[in-house]
This record gives structure tokens, sequence and C-alpha cells, in this order.
């Protein structure tokens, strides 16, 4: 008995040092591949001041004298609300294709999951990148980028969220001689609507975060407006958009909170 | 009631909603300046304009798998630092292991840097350290407190009170209560919580690429800028594959570590 208490702590240790002592290393070996010093970082701190100084204190004359920068606040929350609104359109009735309880076709079924499957593993950036040469720069590409961004991030969780839906109430009316589309009426649709509506209202939350991201690689909005202060080097300008984004992201959180609570709190759904 | 089916009294409390909402769709689609036929034209442009890109230039395909490694380090390190920040600011978030006023304003930090979208936190480090991997990585650092600080300090929160009086009682200090009485506890859902920020920031380590941390993105901007759709369409397939490959990878470890229980 004393021996296995002796014995037992010393094996755990053993363990756990061998597996720090590997982590670190290979830690420090991706460091030095990539040429990163972590300590540079307080090393060459007396750059972030000068820029510091550069930025301080934010200029908000800019929000008059810049037309376009209010203009662009509401085209980045129009982009985002558009991108959501008609992304998780398509989402939802590509769920549906993609859903084995709601499909009987497993053809259909194999190739709308692997469409969604596909959406989601590319990032937006290549959407944009696409959107921009084909119908040129500004807030339509941003939108139809956010669209396409949608489907992808919760195409494959609306479908896990239709998959999960109980089928005994379905089977229920079906037995009774409910058609198929009455089956997804009032059985499945009724069960999945609150969880969907969250999820949209949180991606909305997600959307205007990538809306800000793409504005900079030439989807319009207020990321656009920060590239054009940077670029110009106007960096009290810049620091003004910043906080007016950091803004915008706050009372987005704040409002798909509200709302979701709102709407789901009450269970007025039913 | 009676036999009417769809009767309109079910759906009439939805009127007033539903108005609201197409009204401001209306309003948001004339400031993007689009309609729902201008949508769908756009949507089949883009996708026309997809399979124009094939076929991949597979040449270039060996050039592109050191950008592709570099990405994939920038996105580990910035992880790997990103919890160790998160961690510190975690614990001093945490109301039953700090200062009522230190958690406050930590928490205050914590919630400023989740409103700053990585690229911006990017770009001003670009601004300020010049281009290269360096930014990135630290930019991704910095993302991950927002995220990873505060779910882990809502865990640290739920942790018994008890355990760390009992741990006091008996003479352990701050440190040693953080050590053996928070780590292992808080252990388990750190692992997923980094796991799931790694899967993010592969995605977010390609834009930021694009915009001067170097790695794929940079590459996938550059074949953009030059137009040669074909090259561009290769460093697409490449991160395709490297999103696909940590997802599946981040959903196999966080399985293996719920099902056997590791790190106990």
């Amino acid at each position: 008995m004393s021996q296995l208490e002796i014995i037992l702590p010393s094996k755990k240790y053993k363990q756990r040092a061998t597996t720090f002592l590997v982590s670190a290393i290979v830690v420090s070996v991706a460091c030095i591949y990539m040429k990163f010093n972590p300590f540079g970082f307080f090393a060459e701190f007396h750059y972030v001041w000068d820029l510091l100084g550069d930025m301080l204190w934010p200029n908000y004359r800019v929000l008059s004298d810049n037309s376009s920068l209010v203009w662009s606040i509401l085209l980045t929350v129009s982009m985002a609300y558009l991108g959501t609104l008609y992304g998780s359109f398509i989402g939802v009735i590509l769920a549906f294709l993609a859903a084995s309880n709601t499909m009987p076709y497993k053809i259909v079924r194999m190739i709308a999951g692997a469409f969604l499957s596909l959406m989601r593993v590319i990032p937006a950036l290549v959407f944009i990148l696409i959107f921009v040469i084909a119908v040129g720069p500004g807030p339509f590409a941003g939108m139809l980028t956010m669209v396409i961004a949608t489907v992808g991030t919760f195409g494959k969780l609306f479908t896990e969220i239709i998959e999960n839906a109980e089928s005994a109430p379905g089977e229920a009316i079906f037995s009774v001689g409910a058609s198929r589309v009455q089956v997804i009426r009032f059985s499945i649709i009724p069960q999945i609507l609150p969880s969907l509506i969250a999820n949209v209202l949180y991606g909305f939350d997600v959307n205007i975060r990538t809306v800000i991201a793409l504005g900079i690689f030439g989807g319009g909005g207020i990321g656009f407006e920060f590239q054009m202060a940077k670029s110009v080097l106007h960096y009290k300008d810049m620091t003004a958009v910043i906080t007016i984004m950091i803004v915008l992201i706050f009372l987005s959180e704040k409002l798909s909170n509200y709302l979701r609570k709102k709407i789901l709190g009450e269970g007025k759904l039913r | 009631m009676g036999t009417k089916k769809y009767s309109f009294k079910r759906y009439r409390k939805l009127l007033l909603p539903l108005i609201l909402l197409l009204a401001v769709t209306e309003g948001a689609a004339i400031v993007c300046g689009a309609t729902f036929e201008k949508l769908l034209q756009g949507l089949s442009k883009g996708l026309s304009f997809l399979l124009y890109m094939f076929p991949p230039d597979w040449s270039a395909f060996a050039e592109m798998l050191q950008p592709a490694v570099e990405s994939i380090l920038i996105a580990f390190l910035g992880t790997v630092f990103g919890a160790i920040l998160s961690i510190i600011f975690a614990l001093f978030a945490a109301s039953n292991l700090s200062n009522k006023y230190v958690r406050s304003i930590v928490r205050f930090l914590i919630g400023f840097e989740r409103s700053i979208p990585e690229i911006v936190i990017l770009l001003l480090l670009i601004a300020a350290f010049g281009l290269g991997a360096m930014a990135g990585i630290i930019a991704l650092s910095i993302g991950c407190i927002g995220m990873i600080g505060k779910l882990l300090g809502d865990t640290i929160e739920e942790i018994d009170v008890i355990m760390m009086e009992s741990m006091e009682s008996v003479g352990a200090n701050k440190l040693q209560i953080i050590a053996f009485g928070v780590m292992p506890q808080i252990m388990p859902s750190l692992i997923s919580y980094v796991l799931f920020r790694f899967e993010i920031n592969i995605r977010l380590s390609v834009i930021l690429g694009a915009v001067g941390a170097g790695g794929i993105g940079y590459e996938l901007e550059y074949a953009f800028g030059l137009l040669e759709y074909h090259r561009a369409l290769t460093a697409i397939l490449i991160i395709m594959i490297m999103v696909f490959g940590t997802e599946r990878l981040s959903l196999m470890l966080r399985n293996k570590i719920k099902t056997e229980g590791v790190l106990k």
C-alpha cells in the first residue's frame, strides 16, 4: 500500500514533466522557425507608445467633415443584416434538403450536405476576393459575401438542429394522415424555431465583426473607412473610426441578446 | 375554431413583427443597392467566376506548402501565447480568486478586447512593428483574451469555494491554490476552449495573412492581385484542406478528452 502511494505520484509527475517538456520544445522550435521572439514584443514596446501618441486623442470632427463615414456605419449594419437574413434563409432551405428526417431522397441529401460542408471550409476572405471581381467592389459585394458566409457558418448547424428534432410527434400526426409538408410544418418547425432564431441572432452578432474585416478588402462600410484613414496616415481619424467600431460591435451584441431574450424568453413561438 | 384549420387568428400576432421585418429589410436593401434579382444574379456571377478559375495550377502547389505551414504556425503560436495570456486574465477575472476592483477592471478589459476585431489589432500592430509574422502572432494572441479569458473566468468562478477554503485552512498560499486546486479542475475546459480557438485562429490567420502577416493568405491575395486565378484556386484548395484538417483534428482531440477523461 505504502509503496503504491509512493510510486503513483512519481509516475504521474514524470508523465506531466514529459508532456510539458515536449510541448515547450515544440513551441520553441516553432518560434525559431517563424523568427518570433515573444519577449521582442516588450523590447520593442516603444513603437507601440509612439503609435499610441499618434493615435490619441480620437478626432471626432471627422464625423462631420467626412459625410461618407456616417453613411458607412449604416452600410455596415445593413450588410450584416441582409447577409444574415438572406444567408439564413438559404441556409435553412438547404438544411431542410440535407436533413435525413425531412428529405427522403438520399441523392438530394448528399448533394445538399456536400455543398454545405464545402461552404463551411472556405473562409469569407476567398468569397470577398471573388465577389469584388465578379460584381465590383462596394457594399453589394460585401453583402453577397455575408450571405455565403452565413450559409457556410450555419447551414451545417441548422441541419443538425433539424435532425435532432424529436421524431415522435411527427410520426404521430403522420400516422393519422398528415402529409410530409404538414409533418414539417406542425412537428418539426415548432421544435426547431427557438434554436433557429437564437442562432440567427447570434449570426448577426458574428456577421457585424466579419463585415468590418471584409471592408478592408473592398467590401465597403466602416472597415473601408478605417483602411482609408490608415493608408493616408490620419491616425487620429483612425482612432475615431475604431471607437465607432467598438460601439457598433458592443451595441449589436446587446441588441442580439435583448432580442433573443425578448423572443425566446416568453415562449411566444408556440 | 371547429373545422377551420388555418385560421387567420393563429398568425395575427406575427403580423406586426413581420411588417417591421420587411420594412427594415427594404431599408437595408436600398442602402446596399440590392434587390432580390440582383442578389441571385450576383450569387450566380460569383459561382460562375469560381468555375472560371478551374483548373487549379498544380505546379504552384509545392511552393505554396511553405506559406501554408507558416500560416498554421502563426495560428499555433498565437493560440499558445494567447492561452497563456488568457489564463492570467481569467485568474484575475474570477470573483473567487481576485479582488473586487481588480476583477471589474479586468472584466472590462476582456469585454473591450472582445469588441475590437482581430484585423484592427493586426493593422495597428503592423503600423507599430512593420509587416511580418510577429504582428500576426501577437494579434492572434491578444484576440484570444476576449474569448478564452471570459469563458475561463466563468469556469473558474464555478469552482466550489469550499475546496479553496479547505486548502487555505491547511496552509496553502494563493499560488498553491491556483496550481493544485484551480488548474487541474479547469484543465479539461481550458483545452476544449483552446482547441476551439485554434480552429478560429486558423481561419483568422488566412485573413490576417492577406493584410500583411504573411503565409497562405498573402499568397492568395497576391495571386488575385496578379490576376493569376488558377494559382489563386490552388491557394484556396490548400486553405480548404487546412481548415478541414484542423476541424477534424480538434473534434477528434475533444472527443478523446471527453471520453477518456485524461488530464485528471
